[in-house]
């Protein structure tokens, strides 16, 4: 049959042309804008919720120490360096008694002085208290002799004045000794001040702990206030959280903690948190809370930055979406639920949320309801949809 | 009567179709290229759109967070918030930087937001949202990560537990968004080094340094290495009041700009698409050129071998339009398989490009009716020479 | 059928360029063709057959003359004819040196294309060509396309195609230079078999040797003029 010659020829034209037809009509229904939009859809579900608090924070000691001098001076010894362990009480440092121990002295002669001038003193009311006597005696016996017409009254009159000025003599000597008594009582307290100054430059632990700072060599200056050296309790460290103001609703003390150090990712570290501060950082938005270590982990420093998940209590029986499936129309949140068919964008009100990023729905959905979690493009009413299984994301 | 141009179509189809394919190729090459364009445009629409803003309030005197750099305090937003007519007021940075997964680089525009606030991304393709304050984050696929990556931006390592698709910035830099601390952080914290030697330069400095007060040293390093800033302020304004009149009220406030959302889009697409824009234009032009070109060719290659015959079809009595519409309906044949071939083409390769490109049914359309014009000038010169023959010729060889 | 008065020429001059340097290709040429006839125009090259065939073929316009083609005048010192196309397609049929066939047709429709042309329907015009190709033995290779005909087949179809719109005249340019005297003599028989059958008046142009013999009326044209001549009318079986 001739036919057949020419037919293989149409016939691959006729294949090529059906061919393009067929790919430009895929093209045009299944991309661009008039290709349905690909969704993955869930069904909620009941469930627990285990939601969390999450901050990060430092390392700090709760109990620390700033050993320093209360006046000026210069160091003269340091005695511990940095890592050291010291008991209470122990030596950490000396400063220069620089004039300490000459003012010792210079007070203590001063206090010598005094007595002396005590001694002198009390030598002078005894002189001035026996001439007193003497002038009494004297003024009585010529006064008796003045009324018996014996002498004159000129020579009593002098008498009297003799006794007079005798027994002024007298309460001035004995002021004086007074005085000087005085002057010897703050001589001496200011050689007790003196003393208790040199024993000032002795810088010792308040308590037990560990060194961590040592701020000043033997020789330099420092002011009072100004550290040598800083201790701190290492059984007292805790992690000073920072949690967002928005999203701290629950915290308060006693809540369970997960720590995970920086220097150490891979272990969690149990707590608790001990003390939610009363005030917070207005600046950066965010609640301050305590949280402190069930077993003090080894080899840790301070100013170390920390990862901490507070655990609420879960709640069970709550019903649950993914939060991806969550969708913000201006002020109002909600999910699109597809049911008979359709699409429509349904406002719900959320509780609790995991980390795990399941949410909760207090309101606007029951269970079993099918939700759109995952979509190529922003979603309308009208929008036209083909449900996968995945979108195509990797997942590891 | 027979379809003349059909028939010499189906009797050497082999090197039409593969001159059709060429040809198509070329033209997907040009549907691409307005593709490109459109995905461009698209780009910054979906920029905007999906930020959930409609106002944009950056710093005075700089035209908007995408654009041009901005930085304002990050407590401004409370001054914001209590305007008229203003629903939502969120801080959000932008930052292109290279985002590292093991060993390689990705540059990416890093977004910082604020869960449940204009700035977070609308949709997700895979994962789920934030749930931490800190070190999450949520990828675009254009950057290629998986849910489940760990990443590095600047000093810490974020997991991505998120995608999304068609986040990508005006340049095309597909988006990262990670929590607004976290990348105020990165944005404005500098690295080790430079903090180093900012402290010593810092403790060297004696007015700064003073051994009579202690603790002042520290609180100015402190200071110096905190940032409050932010590069803007997204508005949502609620129901019932105008974009424009709240962006005037804002703009009141003398330290900050606010732009609508359709002068956004002017910024976006006028001033940085634009020379893009130019740019295209003048390679779908060439593009079209060289399409007419090679359509003209080959339609004046294949009228020549036919010279012979068309001398004898006008001796035995053809119209010269019948040999005219011969030729025109080869032209345009080729032109709807190339045209074919190049809309299947751009479609199947568009997904593979780095950038979005973005083919409207219009466009498809439009490149059609172009297509056409442009294969009916081509074939022009072959009908001019094949008018001039002369008839003569068939006699006498 | 073609009816008419075949071919006639009167006093037809064909002058190319103008004063010095013009030529005359004819001058003054006589011919007739009766229906049916199939007459041999001889001459060396340059003898202005060519040009005759061109002017009785309405591709050039002669000089001076009178030209009547089945019955009608169509040239009398100018073109007596609008449209000289249609006269082509339709009184005139053409055998060229070569067969010519359109290669992107097969055998039926290139024969078939000229009653298209004159507007006839699809299917009228393919039973035409059909027919014509059983009358020249080549109705069995009516589907194959032009490559695959043999030079003979193509040649067949070729006159197939010129009888096609059923002219009164036909013009043979050289149809059997490149055969062999075998085929050449087919080519004759067939071409005094369709000329009898449809009543056309053929005028063959040649100066093959081998088919002279078979006229029985010879124009022998030399240096633009012709003169009568009896053929040798040798018998085709």
């Amino acid at each position: 049959m001739k036919l057949s010659l020419t037919l293989p020829r149409q016939a691959w034209f006729a294949v090529f042309g059906i061919a393009l037809l067929i790919g430009f009509g895929w093209v045009a229904l299944r991309s661009g804008p008039l290709a349905p939009i690909k969704v993955t859809v869930t069904q909620a579900a009941k469930g627990k919720v285990a939601p969390a608090l999450f901050g990060i924070g430092t390392v700090e000691a709760r109990r620390a120490y700033l050993i320093g001098p209360t006046a000026a001076g210069r160091v003269r010894r340091v005695l511990v360096d940095v890592g050291d362990v010291v008991k209470a009480g122990a030596l950490l440092a000396e400063m220069e008694p620089v004039d300490l121990d000459a003012r010792v002295t210079s007070a203590a002669a001063a206090a010598v002085r005094a007595r002396s001038a005590v001694a002198t003193a009390q030598a002078q009311v005894q002189d001035t208290q026996s001439r007193q006597e003497l002038a009494a005696s004297e003024a009585r016996r010529y006064d008796e002799l003045g009324r018996k017409g014996f002498v004159g009254q000129s020579v009593v009159d002098g008498k009297l004045q003799q006794q007079r000025s005798a027994d002024a003599q007298l309460a001035a000597a004995e002021s004086a000794l007074t005085s000087a008594r005085q002057d010897l009582a703050r001589l001496d307290a200011d050689r007790e001040g003196v003393k208790q100054q040199r024993v000032n430059i002795r810088l010792e632990a308040p308590a037990d702990g560990v060194v961590t700072a040592r701020d000043a060599e033997p020789g330099s200056t420092v002011i009072a206030g100004q550290s040598v050296l800083k201790l701190e309790d290492p059984g007292s460290l805790w992690v000073k959280v920072r949690l967002d103001q928005g999203r701290s609703a629950g915290l308060r003390v006693g809540l369970p903690a997960e720590i995970t150090l920086r220097s150490n990712p891979r272990k969690l570290f149990a707590g608790k948190v001990v003390r939610v501060e009363p005030i917070s950082d207005s600046v950066t938005e965010e609640r301050l809370a305590q949280v402190a270590f069930d077993q003090m982990p080894q080899g840790v420093s301070t100013g170390e930055m920390a990862e901490v998940a507070l655990h609420l209590p879960v709640v069970s029986g709550a019903l649950l979406i993914p939060n991806a499936a969550l969708r913000h129309h201006g002020a109002q949140t909600g999910v699109w639920l597809r049911a008979d068919g359709r699409l429509r964008f349904v406002p719900v009100k959320t509780g609790e949320e995991g980390p795990d990023g399941k949410v909760q729905i207090v309101e606007g959905l029951k269970g079993g309801d099918e939700v759109v979690v995952y979509s190529e493009r922003d979603l309308k009413d009208d929008s036209r949809i083909k449900v996968v299984d995945s979108l195509g994301g990797k997942t590891q | 009567m027979i379809s003349l141009a059909g028939r010499d179509i189906l009797h050497s189809w082999g090197k039409f179709v593969l001159t059709g394919l060429g040809l198509g190729l070329l033209i997907g090459v040009t549907f691409t290229m307005a593709g490109v364009y459109r995905g461009m445009v698209d780009d910054a629409k979906v920029l905007l759109n999906n930020s959930g803003a409609d106002l944009w309030v950056v710093q005075k005197d700089t035209l908007g967070p995408y654009a041009e750099s901005s930085s304002i305090p990050d407590d401004a937003y409370r001054g914001i918030l209590g305007m008229p007519g203003v629903a939502q007021a969120a801080n959000v940075t932008y930052l292109t930087m290279q985002v590292r997964k093991a060993s390689t680089d990705v540059r990416a525009m890093v977004v910082g937001f604020e869960p449940g606030q204009p700035g977070e991304p609308a949709y997700l393709v895979a994962g789920r949202r934030i749930t931490r304050s800190h070190y999450e984050a949520v990828a675009d696929v254009m950057t290629f990560f998986a849910v489940g990556d760990r990443i590095r931006i600047r000093r810490h390592d974020y997991t991505v537990v998120g995608l999304t698709r068609r986040m990508v910035s005006s340049g095309g830099d597909p988006m990262v968004f990670i929590p607004l601390k976290d990348a105020q952080e990165a944005q404005f914290l500098k690295d080790n080094d430079a903090i180093v030697n900012g402290r010593a330069r810092t403790a060297a400095n004696p007015a700064l340094n003073r051994p009579g007060v202690p603790g002042l040293l520290d609180a100015i390093n402190a200071s110096q290495a905190s940032n409050h800033n932010v590069n803007a302020v997204l508005v949502r304004v609620a129901e019932g009041h105008s974009p424009d009149a709240v962006a005037q009220t804002l703009r009141r406030w003398k330290h900050l700009q606010a732009f609508t959302r359709a002068q956004m889009e002017e910024i976006l697409i006028a001033k940085l698409i634009a020379i893009f824009a130019k740019q295209i234009g003048m390679i779908l032009m060439i593009l079209t050129v060289v399409s007419a070109a090679i359509v003209a060719f080959i339609i004046y290659t294949m009228t020549l071998g036919k010279i012979r015959e068309i001398a004898v079809l006008k001796l035995i009595g053809t119209h010269n339009r019948t040999i005219a519409a011969m030729i025109l309906q080869q032209a345009l044949g080729l032109g709807l398989i190339g045209f074919l071939v190049g809309k299947i083409a751009a479609t199947i390769w568009g997904p593979a490009f780095p950038k979005y490109v973005l083919l409207l049914p219009e466009d498809a359309v439009r490149g059609f009716v172009i297509v056409m014009v442009v294969c009916t000038i081509a074939s022009t010169l072959a009908i001019r020479a094949a008018l001039k023959v002369d008839p003569a010729t068939a006699i006498g060889g | 059928m073609a009816t008419g008065v075949g071919i006639r020429i009167e006093g037809l001059s064909k002058r190319y360029g103008a004063g010095d340097t013009a030529v005359d290709a004819l001058k003054e040429v006589n011919m007739s063709v009766a229906p049916g006839e199939v007459v041999g125009l001889i001459g060396p090259s340059g003898s202005g057959k060519t040009t005759l065939l061109k002017c009785l073929g309405a591709v050039i316009e002669p000089t001076r003359g009178r030209m009547t083609l089945g019955g009608e005048v169509i040239y009398d010192n100018g073109w007596k004819i609008t449209d000289l196309r249609v006269l082509r397609r339709d009184r005139i049929g053409f055998i060229f040196q070569a067969p010519y066939l359109i290669p992107f047709l097969d055998a039926t429709d290139n024969v078939a294309l000229l009653p298209m042309l004159a507007g006839r329907s699809n299917a009228v015009a393919r039973a035409r060509a059909l027919e014509l190709l059983q009358a020249l033995d080549v109705a069995h290779r009516a589907r194959a396309e032009t490559s695959e005909l043999s030079g003979g087949e193509q040649q067949r179809v070729s006159i197939a195609r010129a009888l096609a719109n059923r002219p009164p005249v036909i013009l043979a340019d050289e149809p059997t230079a490149p055969l062999d005297s075998e085929r050449a003599l087919a080519v004759m028989r067939i071409l005094n078999k369709m000329a009898s059958q449809y009543q056309t008046a053929i005028i063959v142009v040649t100066h093959d040797e081998k088919i002279i013999p078979t006229f029985k009326r010879i124009y022998n044209i030399r240096d633009g003029r012709t003169i009568e001549e009896a053929g040798e009318g040798r018998a085709l079986e």
